[in-house]
């Protein structure tokens, strides 16, 4: 990234007109027949950077849970003489996420104040690149659908605080943890067509944020936030105004926002009356939108080329080297895993943790169940890999999860890639059994051991080389006597019942007995 | 903001100068205004209480006090010392820059005040720096003795000798060409043809970015907090924010808020904050077509070759003495900003530019002259102002 001081605005690109560009036709809809509506999508991703966009603030210590206004530098807060030094980290998981996006990557962008006064917004403006944004025209495929949404731009911008209105004691508290945190700004065109595929759309987004580890993309936890653009028009006919609905804060309630937003604009069109272009809110309980502002009352925000930021400039090597470095997608993930061998089963476990596990912060990479997968696999057979880790390692850990947590099982996985590696290795070679390799597994789980498997099958006795003859015999020998009933029966020929010996000899030993011998050992007793 | 020192809380700052041929003690002289905004630290230096202080300029707000006063003032080229710290007015055009008693004092300030603070996202890098210190050793090079001047190019601008400028100014200047000529200066007549938009361009460029620094002094964070009135309508935010903004604020800043914003409001910006910003481009192209020396932070591959080019240049720093402070302004009255002709093109294109006093006017009032070099050639303006301190030193001790 290359910064210099001289200030030459491009002003023949500051004045863009907006091309009506209609791509794509109205589509039919059972559920408003003759109608069709149009939508386009403005999602905020919050950069999972460590720092903030323009301080050096870090966004959260040690992942605890941070105390209102803990996480402010005097920039964040405005301070006067303060002044704003741009994270190359969030420019990289930008650039990365336009990559990822097909965007066009801006060699040249800049930075714009857009001015509001509000209680959370210290300074009285955002700065956002309202003017030249870094990256446009890309597009996202939604394989669902089978849509390609052509992404208009991309462009960073600052995160404002939180104000929590408490109306019983008329007090407004301000939280300015979020105050300059780094935000990509992903604009679609409107070629989206139902709300299906509106959160298509939004979930395909963050599938691909999280890939290239660039947002959590959680939109419960606010990491994620989406306003949609909404319009109507007559089947064949042209497209009608458009309000834009703020903030929803789930795929589930974006749904019900657009379809009652549709329904509600073609009843008025029915009835004869017109479409106010406005700015829309959602009513969770009421499952309905409703009106914000109009147009006439929609704010000036007074976008000035912020004088202190010089341009954004990108040269070719730093989009090559990114474009080099970007993680793999999704698909392109899980196409490698089935070429191993893996069942769409196993590949959607894996995948779906992922998709549920924390990323890491700037874009490094993490351990997750794949990567794991993958580090174990290494030199062994991918197959028995997967079985041992979502049958047992993943059984295991779901077992053990505090049901409050709100982590999912696999970040709290204390067996190493080390740990687990070497214990297949000691059951694929016969040195324990497979159920004394899941004892061991419970073992380290349960005491969050660091030992390795094969001190562990030593301490426990869990080697088959202890499994001598002498202490396989010691072990029928107390099942017949624990269980004289069972003994009897057997004795009379019900080999059925040797099953529950065999049970008794697999847990005094603690799995470490081979069952087969066992089995055959009772049974030369039994039968003398 | 207010480029006479009136509108402080304390009341106005005293023009302390005590001019040497007069037996009459300074406060016993009529009330003069010491300039502003930085007239505390020029009158400080002034009246003798240190012998160098910081201020900062944004469009005149070091040199023109340290013309009232009778003090060297420098304002460096934009980015040259870091703005971290320094509360802004308009980033763009803001310098933090050094008061003296004279030449030698304001270099060993500046030379310790002058380096790259990565704090400052405007900050010259130290590439550039270098590229701009071997530009101007070219120029240092041609001339290396005060009484020969030899190789030095100076250029007199046409037009910062408008209507307003006093006569009385006009003399002591002569004077001082003169004897640089005499000790072998090449003078030549230059002209910057867009310095008369200049001033229109500066207060639309200063007044949007203030309005949006400003911003934050709205009674939640920062500044003075007016509740509104119990039965204040509460109901828009910006209900709740005017009460503060409109006692928080002095009437000039309010003019000043107002002007910007309506600058940057939709219907206004391509009229005029863009119109100002191609503005102030042709006021940067106009310096750059003089100077011999390239800008470095120029985009332009090569720098236009012109067989008059020049080395720095030298105007009058202001149109008269330090004003009055009792005088009477009449309503609408803009003498006040028309003073700023002669220093904000320098600001807008972000050059070094020293004030260095030169005698005294009619009245017994400091005058001052201006030399402003291209970017990054602070060492050359610093270096001619020296030559020209040292001239009147000469001329004083003749008398």
């Amino acid at each position: 990234m290359l910064v210099h001081v001289g200030r030459r605005f491009h002003f023949e690109r500051l004045r863009q007109a907006r091309a009506v560009h209609q791509h794509r036709p109205l589509v039919e809809d059972s559920r408003w027949p003759s109608w069709g509506v149009v939508i386009g999508i403005e999602v905020h991703a919050q950069i999972k950077s460590r720092q903030k966009l323009f301080s050096s603030q870090f966004m959260s210590y040690s992942n605890s849970v941070h105390l209102p206004n803990a996480l402010v530098s005097p920039y964040d807060a405005a301070f006067p003489g303060t002044l704003p030094r741009l994270n190359p980290s969030c420019v990289e998981l930008g650039v990365r996420t336009a990559l990822a996006l097909g965007c066009e990557v801006q060699p040249r962008s800049t930075f714009d104040r857009k001015h509001y006064f509000y209680a959370d917004l210290p300074s009285g403006y955002q700065i956002t690149q309202h003017y030249a944004p870094f990256a446009t025209s890309g597009h996202l495929h939604l394989s669902k659908s089978d849509l390609s949404v052509r992404i208009k731009q991309l462009q960073l911008e600052q995160d404002t605080g939180k104000s929590m209105t408490d109306r019983r004691r008329r007090v407004t508290s301000i939280d300015l943890n979020r105050a300059g945190a780094g935000l990509m700004e992903i604009v679609s065109e409107p070629d989206i067509r139902s709300p299906e595929e509106a959160a298509d759309y939004v979930r395909t987004l963050q599938t691909l944020l999280r890939a290239m580890g660039s947002s959590d993309g959680n939109m419960e936890a606010g990491s994620l936030r989406c306003d949609v653009n909404v319009s109507v028009g007559r089947l064949g006919g042209p497209f009608g105004t458009r309000c834009e609905i703020k903030n929803l804060n789930s795929v589930r309630f974006m749904i019900i926002a657009i379809a009652h937003e549709t329904h509600r604009q073609i009843a008025l069109l029915e009835a004869g009356k017109e479409v106010a272009q406005e700015t829309r809110g959602f009513d969770e309980d009421k499952a309905e939108t409703y009106s914000l502002r109009s147009k006439e009352d929609a704010p000036d925000y007074r976008y000035m080329p912020d004088p202190n930021l010089p341009p954004l400039l990108l040269n070719e090597a730093f989009v090559s080297r990114i474009r080099r470095g970007i993680p793999p997608l999704p698909a392109s993930t899980r196409a490698r895993l089935l070429s191993l061998g893996l069942s769409e089963r196993d590949v959607d476990v894996l995948i779906t943790i992922d998709a549920n596990v924390d990323i890491n912060y700037d874009g490094e990479a993490r351990c997750g169940a794949v990567a794991y997968f993958d580090e174990v696999s290494q030199g062994r057979n991918p197959k028995v890999v997967i079985n041992w880790m979502t049958n047992e390692l993943l059984g295991q850990l779901t077992l053990r999860h505090d049901q409050q947590s709100s982590a999912h099982p696999f970040q709290s996985n204390p067996v190493s890639v080390a740990q687990f590696g070497e214990l297949i290795d000691l059951v694929d070679s016969r040195k324990i059994t497979g159920p004394a390799g899941k004892t061991i597994i419970r073992h380290i789980i349960t005491n969050s051991s660091g030992a390795m498997p094969s001190a562990l099958a030593a301490e426990l006795l869990l080697l088959v080389g202890d499994n001598t003859e002498t202490s396989l015999k010691k072990w029928c020998e107390a099942a017949i006597q624990a269980l004289p009933q069972e003994a009897e029966v057997v004795r009379k020929g019900n080999k059925n019942v040797v099953n529950k010996l065999v049970g008794h000899v697999m847990k005094s030993s603690r799995g470490a007995a081979d069952a087969k011998a066992a089995r055959s050992m009772l049974e030369d007793i039994l039968s003398g | 903001m207010g480029s006479l020192n009136i509108h402080s809380d304390h009341g106005p700052v005293v023009n302390p100068c005590q001019v040497p041929s007069t037996f009459v003690p300074w406060h016993e002289r009529e009330r003069r205004s010491a300039g502003g905004s930085s007239g505390g630290s020029a009158a400080a230096v002034a009246s003798g209480m240190c012998y160098a202080a910081l201020g900062t300029d944004t469009g005149g707000s070091i040199r023109l006090p340290a013309s009232y006063c009778g003090v060297v003032g420098l304002k460096p080229s934009y980015g040259v010392v870091s703005r971290w710290g320094v509360v802004s007015y308009a980033d763009s055009l803001d310098c933090v820059g050094v008061f003296g008693a004279n030449v030698d004092y304001v270099s060993k300030v500046f030379n310790t005040i002058a380096q790259y603070d990565s704090r400052d996202p405007s900050a010259a890098t130290l590439e550039t720096r270098a590229q701009a210190k071997s530009e101007c050793q070219r120029t240092l090079s041609d001339w290396t003795d005060s009484s020969n001047l030899s190789g030095l190019r100076i250029g007199i601008p046409q037009e910062y000798f408008p209507s307003e400028l006093n006569t009385a100014i006009v003399e002591p200047l002569r004077k001082l060409i003169s004897t640089l000529k005499g000790r072998g200066a090449s003078i030549v007549a230059v002209s910057l043809p867009s310095t008369r938009y200049a001033l229109s361009a500066y207060y639309v460029i200063a007044s949007a970015e203030a309005s949006s620094n400003l911003a934050r002094y709205d009674g939640i964070e920062y500044g003075l907090r007016v509740d509104p009135p119990r039965t204040a309508d509460t109901t828009k935010t910006a209900n709740v924010y005017a009460y503060t903004r409109t006692q928080g604020f002095g009437a000039e800043v309010q003019k000043r808020i107002l002007l910007g914003t309506y600058a940057l409001t939709a219907d206004a910006f391509d009229n005029y904050f863009l119109q100002a910003q191609r503005l102030r481009n042709r006021v940067r192209a106009d310096f750059d077509q003089v100077f011999r020396v390239r800008n470095v932070l120029s985009h332009a591959s090569e720098h236009p070759h012109v067989p008059d080019a020049v080395d720095v240049l030298l105007h009058p720093s202001a149109i008269q003495t330090a004003p009055l402070l009792d005088a009477k302004r009449a309503h609408g009255d803009l003498s006040a900003y028309v003073q700023d002709v002669l220093t904000v093109p320098a600001s807008l294109a972000g050059l070094p530019a020293i004030n260095v006093p030169i005698g005294l006017g009619e009245d017994g009032w400091p005058i001052g002259a201006s030399v402003v070099g291209q970017w990054g050639c602070d060492e050359v303006v610093l270096k001619v102002g020296k030559v020209i301190e040292g001239i009147q030193l000469t001329s004083r001790s003749l008398l």
